[in-house]
């Protein structure tokens, strides 16, 4: 016993007991609630915009051309440019981000040009995606005389998610212990071998998870591709078109211009129609992350 | 006749690695402080000494392995065959591809068995598969895992336990078919049998390897080497037979380790 207990009374150590007590309790529903409270919101969203766009989905809506005076137009077109501006924002993306990535994880010494890039990195990624549409409009639109191409709306998002994509790859790199590259190079390894052999195969769950998580938010993307890509589908010729120099609006686009400026008398129908099909595919998008960075580490460390 | 000298420390060995004034610095902190020592071919040498004494940093000077690191930096001689291994024009990764590595914690790559056994002769250009088949088979045979592991070749390689795991690293390393073999307290993470596995392996190893072991265990040191060197707050105190160390060491700090004076 000491003396400090000792001085006080039996009473008032319960009392700061029980008021410490209480604090930790009020704390803990406190911390619950905000963790629940996110839970809750994701739920109420999606299943709000369920209730709004369920029933405007019908193979029609999701496989027809759209419409521009009468009603029941679908969102063929749309859907196929989303993947189709994916698909070749990928293509410019994931080489350069990876091989910058690796560079600066694997190579680069501390120095200027190392800062150098790193800051450029961090400058590009704080770019409002707005502003980097409107430099995509000066480039590829207007000095490049390209006009509305769904190669030009795939450059601008390669701009805006450059520095996501390098950071990813870094991170998946450095999550590689030491101790596999110093096995490797006490093998006789280059170090480029050892990069190849070991380094990427032992980070490919984060490295797939990261790609699939920004192909997600690439696949949403809307303000940049306004400017660079257009409001509407070729016009004239088939709606599915594979030329790269096809204005190409993309369904998160066509959410906000039936929105905004459509003269449809279904817009609203039609918007909440798109805006659930989009959540549905982001989603997706983000639960593909996850399964495959599950199953790709789970393959590594047993089979 | 060449067997007759293999196991006797004493008869005379080739000198296979010479260093000459080592110094190696971390940053401002200097951890080895000019040290010279002869490793000899065919034998086992054995460093040991407190942890912290150095040991691991000269051990990873001998195949340029601090060269991976940025603030690492050594002086002197470090001679393979009467080679300078640090001379400018030389390439570290064919000094590594002579001068091979095991480390204190098993770490296989997260591929098959195969896959990690195979590795060094892929990366050095072996495609046949029948070629890669035999030396898998020759290294995991010398690694004395073989009958554990050849009806499982192409399972995961994390799937085995640790002394296995450090046993196919051996392998690994034995596929490359280095002419030294630089061990960093390759069964400290292991139990004792596991241990004794090992040890017996890196005695056979000797016939055709030579070979430098980092250990914290004095019985290990000898029970399995032909000469011991004694390392203490970057300095090496003493070498010399590992009888001769453990039985009448000439100075006065190695004999308090030994005798348990030090950690």
């Amino acid at each position: 016993m000491t003396a400090i207990a000792d001085s006080k009374s039996f009473a008032s150590r319960r009392l700061l007991e029980s008021q410490r007590r209480v604090a930790d309790l009020l704390a803990t529903i406190v911390l619950w609630g905000a963790a629940c409270s996110i839970v809750l919101l994701l739920a109420f969203f999606v299943g709000y915009l369920f209730y709004l766009g369920a029933g405007t989905i019908s193979w029609h809506f999701l496989t027809a051309p759209p419409s521009e005076i009468s009603a029941g137009g679908g969102i063929g077109p749309q859907i196929f440019n989303s993947f189709y501006i994916l698909f070749l924002t990928m293509v410019f993306t994931v080489p350069v981000a990876m091989g910058a990535g690796i560079y600066l994880q694997e190579y680069a010494r501390p120095g200027a040009f190392t800062t150098t890039v790193q800051f450029c990195a961090e400058s590009l990624a704080t770019i409002p995606s707005i502003v980097m549409g409107l430099f995509g409009l000066i480039v590829f639109v207007t000095l490049l005389h390209w006009h509305f191409t769904a190669l030009g709306g795939a450059l601008t998002l390669t701009l805006l998610n450059l520095p996501a994509l390098m950071r990813v790859t870094q991170e998946g790199l450095a999550s590689v212990p030491l101790i596999m590259r110093e096995g490797s190079m006490a093998l006789g390894a280059t170090k480029w071998q050892t990069i190849r052999r070991v380094v990427l195969p032992s980070a490919i769950a984060p490295l797939t998870t990261g790609i699939v998580l920004i192909a997600g938010r690439i696949f949403g993307e809307t303000a940049a591709l306004i400017y660079t890509a257009g409001v509407s589908v070729s016009a004239g010729r088939s709606a599915y078109d594979w030329s790269p120099f096809h204005t190409a609006e993309t369904l998160s686009v066509h959410l906000w211009y039936t929105h905004s400026e459509g003269l449809v008398p279904d817009a609203a129908r039609i918007g909440n129609g798109s805006a659930l099909v989009l959540l549905v595919m982001v989603l997706a998008f983000n639960v593909l992350a996850r399964v495959l960075g599950r199953l790709l580490s789970h393959r590594l460390t047993s089979k | 006749m060449i067997t007759s000298t293999i196991g006797v420390p004493e008869a005379r060995a080739e000198c296979k690695l010479q260093v000459e004034d080592l110094n190696v610095y971390y940053g401002d902190f200097q951890a080895i402080k000019t040290a010279s020592l002869e490793v000899p071919e065919n034998r086992v040498t054995a460093l040991i000494g407190p942890s912290g004494c150095g040991k691991t940093t000269f051990i990873r000077a001998l195949n340029r392995m601090h060269d991976l690191s940025p603030n690492v930096r050594v002086e002197g001689k470090v001679a393979l065959d009467g080679e300078d291994i640090y001379a400018r024009d030389v390439d570290p990764v064919s000094i590594r591809h002579r001068i091979g590595m095991v480390f204190q914690r098993a770490n296989p790559f997260p591929k098959s068995i195969f896959e990690n056994a195979v590795y060094g002769p892929r990366i050095h250009g072996v495609r046949s598969r029948r070629m890669l088949m035999e030396v898998c088979e020759r290294s995991l045979r010398r690694a004395a895992l073989w009958d554990e592991v050849k009806d499982r070749l192409h399972r995961s390689a994390l799937d085995l336990s640790g002394g296995q795991q450090q046993r196919l690293c051996i392998a690994r390393v034995l596929a490359v078919e280095p002419e030294v073999i630089l061990m960093d307290e390759p069964a400290s993470a292991l139990d004792p049998i596991a241990t004794s596995k090992i040890e017996d392996l890196i005695v056979e190893l000797k016939d055709d390897f030579t070979v430098v072991i980092v250990t914290h265990s004095m019985q290990q040191a000898a029970r399995i080497s032909d000469f011991t060197a004694f390392f203490l707050m970057g300095d090496l105190i003493e070498v010399g037979t590992t009888s001769e160390i453990f039985t009448k060491p000439k100075d006065k700090r190695t004999e308090d380790y030994i005798t348990g004076r030090y950690g």
